[in-house]
């Protein structure tokens, strides 16, 4: 079915790997060879043998010696028969010599005498005549010789005896010459083998060393994998102490950080419990606002840690942008201005002419660690002033470098103090630190984003004098001014337009009357698809700001921020802020790199909200309070209908109303408890019966997205299957609480 | 003590310690000769044996097969030890002659370690001088296949009519 698939595992299988199951082929054929080559060495060794043991050899060898010896005998049976020819009768001596030589010649009546020789018309000569020489001479010179041996026989014998000379030393000449052929022809066959037996001990030697090769480069194969091996056991024996040293630094984190959110979760909990017993109290309203108080720190604090693990895990990139200079200056002093004047302190920014008006940083990272810096400074001074000074510096190497100086007038730090300054949780030892509500964090946040940037802090202080901080970073002049990617700042307060893309309902709702509470123009939509719809084709009236919910379907957030970013003209450079209820620094992270402008952490409070609208737009998010709402784009029902509850505060007067809502809710809460438990028990009337109950009710007190929750519930109750219907149900207990936490902020509730 | 007087007395024929002491003569034709460092003679300087004299002394005999005579043959005769401990040879190596001034040498050795014989019956029938007779020597071939090389074939001295210890 998938070729390509089915043969990718013995692709990827790596020959390292594949080592240790299977020796090379090379080493089998190699082996194989090796033994081959050692039998066929062992049959020629044994052929040699064989070629070396023939008797053929010797006996040849020693017919040639009887050859010698039979001619020996002829000449000395010759010699003697001539020196005896002249006197009659046959010595013992010449019958010995006749006897001697017989025995000689017999020692020629054999095959090899034939082999030896090339004429066999020789041999049968030679033999013939011998044999025919011992019948004429056997009567006289034999045993038991019947004749005695005359002259005259004699030398009958005699001529007989010298006719043979010539043949027998013919023979002898013949096989010498045949006996040097044979030799030859052995030497040859020798060599031949000797030749065979070379060729085959070079081969030998080659497969030995070809065999040797191969075992050194397994050998080597083996090194090189447990060198391997052990690098990857240092490597993670170091990550193993990294981790362990992480681990460490994260427990104490922990630690510290635990301690750090006790302190105003103690505070929020002990003013609380106080307000719960005394409700009453005139000093209720005071416990509340430092409840609020310990809350607002708390969530900071979170927030915090939330910068820093982003920092420390090196998960932050920065997005470096074109930036008017004075302009971001101006925006961090109106953000300080109100805590300034309200300690009667000055806040002066001073800029170095010599800066270009456009450099290419990271706006709000720059604007984190000064709005920090000043934060402090106005923290620890209680007269005087606090000054911002911007100007050019150089470095070491004569780069060009930004450099900040935040000088204050305040307490000052001594050296312990001055050492401990950029830790986690440190704080000057002044009372007066708690009691600003620092979270000992904003200066190690501070450094590690000034490093991130290239660049540094630097503080110096004198006891009781005051302190400068100095941030400094490279600075990247920008020539020509480029088309700022955001508009500038309006002077005059204005109405914003925003777009809300978010799936939930509830939460649209909840966005909604937050913004609209706040003066400015929604649009709501509910993926991310009709976001970029809504962003690309706004051209004329385009929106100031899009807060984007990350999961939703169709397209999230993330990809709806990318395709923005991907927009021609100023639609692509729409401001847009990512909302989500994770709080990981991967899903910030990735909003961040599509191109947010900042990410939000859910729930959003009305202060959060104004805040983040301060932070981009300055003055121009300044609305006063709208009085009655703005009509809605949306076509959703309202959270509140504000005329029925006006109606009802007619009704109902006023100091009876808190009491009514309260009521309310607790009923509503008590009925979507019931109906849970209705789900579980598949009671579909019971269900119907109290979501009727609060739709109704939810309608009398003008409470429309409420009763349009339970409606929903009880219309569809019958039909839904049971994962919806609990998805239902989750929606219609959501959109209580949204719904209470606005007509808490109405001032409807007890 | 006793076994230091003993030992000589009994090596004394081999050894042929002390004078050289006569022996009986031959009465017929004398076949083979004795000479060299030997410790008994029957006339000056070597002892001469007739084929009655090799008659009486205890008799070998085995099958061997040689070149000469193609399949394997009986040969029997005096072992050569025996006539060396007669002579009281003195010497370890010696020299073999043949009628026809054939000669080798072969050490004493091999007639201690071998029965050698001085083979005077080939299949139970005196040997003619053209059957390379009357005497020769001969190894057991057949027994000990280690003797089956040129070297031991040419120990075997045929016609055979002297022997001299060196």
């Amino acid at each position: 079915m998938n070729p390509s698939g089915a043969d990718q595992p013995a692709r990827a299988e790596p020959a390292v790997e594949a080592g240790p199951q299977r020796l090379s082929p090379w080493f089998s054929v190699t082996g194989l060879l090796l033994v081959a080559t050692l039998l066929a060495a062992a049959f020629v060794q044994a052929r040699q043998y064989a070629l070396l043991s023939m008797t053929a050899q010797y006996q040849d060898d020693y017919q040639m010696l009887s050859l010698y010896q039979a001619e020996i005998e002829y000449l000395r049976l010759r010699e003697q028969l001539s020196a005896e020819a002249g006197q009659p009768g046959s010595s013992r001596q010449l019958r010995l010599r006749y006897e001697v030589f017989l025995s000689r010649t017999a020692m020629l009546q054999n095959s090899r005498t034939r082999r030896l020789s090339s004429e066999s018309g020789l041999v049968d000569e030679v033999l013939g005549g011998i044999a025919r020489f011992g019948r004429h001479a056997d009567p006289f010179l034999g045993e038991g010789a019947r004749g005695t041996l005359g002259p005259a026989d004699a030398q009958a014998l005699l001529a007989e005896l010298q006719a043979l000379g010539e043949p027998i030393h013919g023979l002898l000449i013949n096989a010498t010459h045949q006996m040097a052929a044979q030799v030859t022809e052995r030497q040859a066959q020798v060599r031949a083998h000797n030749r065979i037996g070379l060729a085959l001990t070079a081969f030998l030697l080659a497969m030995l060393l070809l065999f040797a090769l191969i075992a050194l480069q397994q050998m080597r194969k083996l090194e090189q994998r447990r060198r391997r091996l052990e690098t990857l056991a240092h490597q993670l024996r170091d990550a193993r102490a990294d981790a362990e040293a992480a681990s460490d630094a994260k427990s104490e984190f922990l630690a510290d950080m635990s301690h750090e959110l006790r302190t105003p979760l103690n505070g929020l909990m002990g003013m609380l419990s106080l307000a719960r017993d005394a409700p009453r109290d005139p000093r209720a309203a005071n416990w509340l606002a430092v409840a609020d108080e310990s809350a607002a720190h708390l969530l900071r604090l979170l927030d915090d840690i939330l910068d820093l693990s982003k920092l420390e895990s090196d998960a932050l990139v920065l997005s470096p942008q074109p930036v008017h200079l004075a302009r971001l200056l101006r925006e961090v002093q109106a953000l300080l201005q109100p805590a300034a004047v309200a300690k009667g302190l000055g806040l002066a920014v001073e800029l170095d002419p010599a800066l270009p008006t456009y450099l290419r940083l990271d706006p709000t990272r720059v604007r984190q660690v000064l709005f920090n810096l000043l934060t402090n400074a106005t923290k620890f001074s209680d007269a005087g002033a606090v000054v911002l000074q911007c100007r050019r510096a150089a470095a070491g190497d004569d780069s060009p470098v930004i450099e900040f100086d935040v000088a204050d007038t305040g307490i000052g730090m001594n050296p312990q103090t001055l050492s401990r300054l950029f830790r986690r949780f440190s704080r000057a030892d002044d009372p007066r630190a708690l009691r600003q509500g620092g979270t000992g964090l904003g200066l190690a946040i501070c450094r590690n984003l000034a490093r991130l940037m290239g660049g540094e802090i630097v503080v110096r202080s004198t006891p009781g004098e005051g302190s400068v901080f100095s941030f400094r970073c490279p600075l990247h002049a920008l020539d020509d001014q480029p088309e700022p990617t955001q508009p500038p700042p309006d002077l005059q307060p204005r109405a914003l337009r925003v777009l809300v893309a978010e799936d939930h309902p509830v939460n649209r709702q909840y966005m909604l009357a937050l913004l609209e509470r706040l003066g400015h123009r929604v649009r709501a939509v509910d993926n991310g698809l009709l976001a970029l719809q809504a962003v690309r084709d706004g051209t004329a009236q385009p929106f100031d700001l899009v807060l984007m919910d990350v999961h939703m379907p169709v397209m999230d957030g993330v990809a709806a921020t990318i395709e923005i970013r991907r927009l021609a003209g100023p639609a692509g450079l729409t401001c847009v802020v990512a909302l989500t209820a994770d709080v990981f620094a991967d899903t910030r992270e990735r909003c961040l790199q599509a191109g947010v402008q900042e990410v939000m952490t859910k729930p959003v409070s009305l202060a959060a909200l104004r805040s983040l609208l301060a932070r981009h737009f300055g003055v121009a998010a300044e609305l006063p309070p709208a009085d009655g709402l703005p009509p809605s784009a949306t076509t959703l029902p309202a959270m509140l209908d504000h005329a029925a509850i006006h109606a009802v505060r007619g009704v109902m007067g006023g100091d009876r109303v808190p009491a009514l809502y309260s009521g309310f809710f607790e009923q509503a809460a008590s009925a979507a408890r019931s109906m849970r438990e209705a789900m579980r028990n598949a009671d579909t009337e019971a269900l119907r019966s109290h979501a009727h109950t609060v739709k109704g009710a939810a309608l009398n007190l003008g409470l429309p997205a409420l009763a349009d929750a339970a409606a929903t519930l009880n219309c569809e109750a019958g039909t839904l299957a049971a994962a919806h219907l609990a998805l239902a149900l989750q929606r219609f207990e959501d959109v209580i609480a949204a719904t209470r936490s606005l007509c808490d902020g109405e001032g409807l509730l007890s | 003590m006793r076994r230091r007087r003993i030992l000589p007395l009994t090596l004394l024929p081999l050894l042929g310690a002390g004078p050289a002491r006569a022996l009986d003569s031959p009465a017929a034709p004398v076949v083979l000769t004795l000479s060299g460092r030997i410790g008994a003679v029957n006339r000056p300087g070597g002892l001469d044996f007739d084929m009655a004299m090799l008659e009486r002394l205890p008799q070998a005999g085995y099958l061997a097969r040689t070149p000469w005579f193609g399949a394997s043959r009986k040969f029997s005769g005096p072992l050569l030890r025996d006539l060396l401990a007669l002579a009281g040879c003195q010497g370890r190596e010696l020299r073999a002659f043949a009628l026809n001034d054939y000669r080798v040498d072969l050490p004493v050795d091999d007639a201690r370690r071998y029965d050698v014989i001085v083979a005077r019956l080939l299949d139970d029938r005196p040997m003619a001088v053209r059957d390379k007779g009357p005497l020769m020597i001969m190894y057991p071939f057949d027994g000990h296949p280690e003797l089956r090389d040129a070297v031991h074939y040419g120990r075997c001295a045929w016609q055979l009519r002297g022997i001299e210890v060196l």
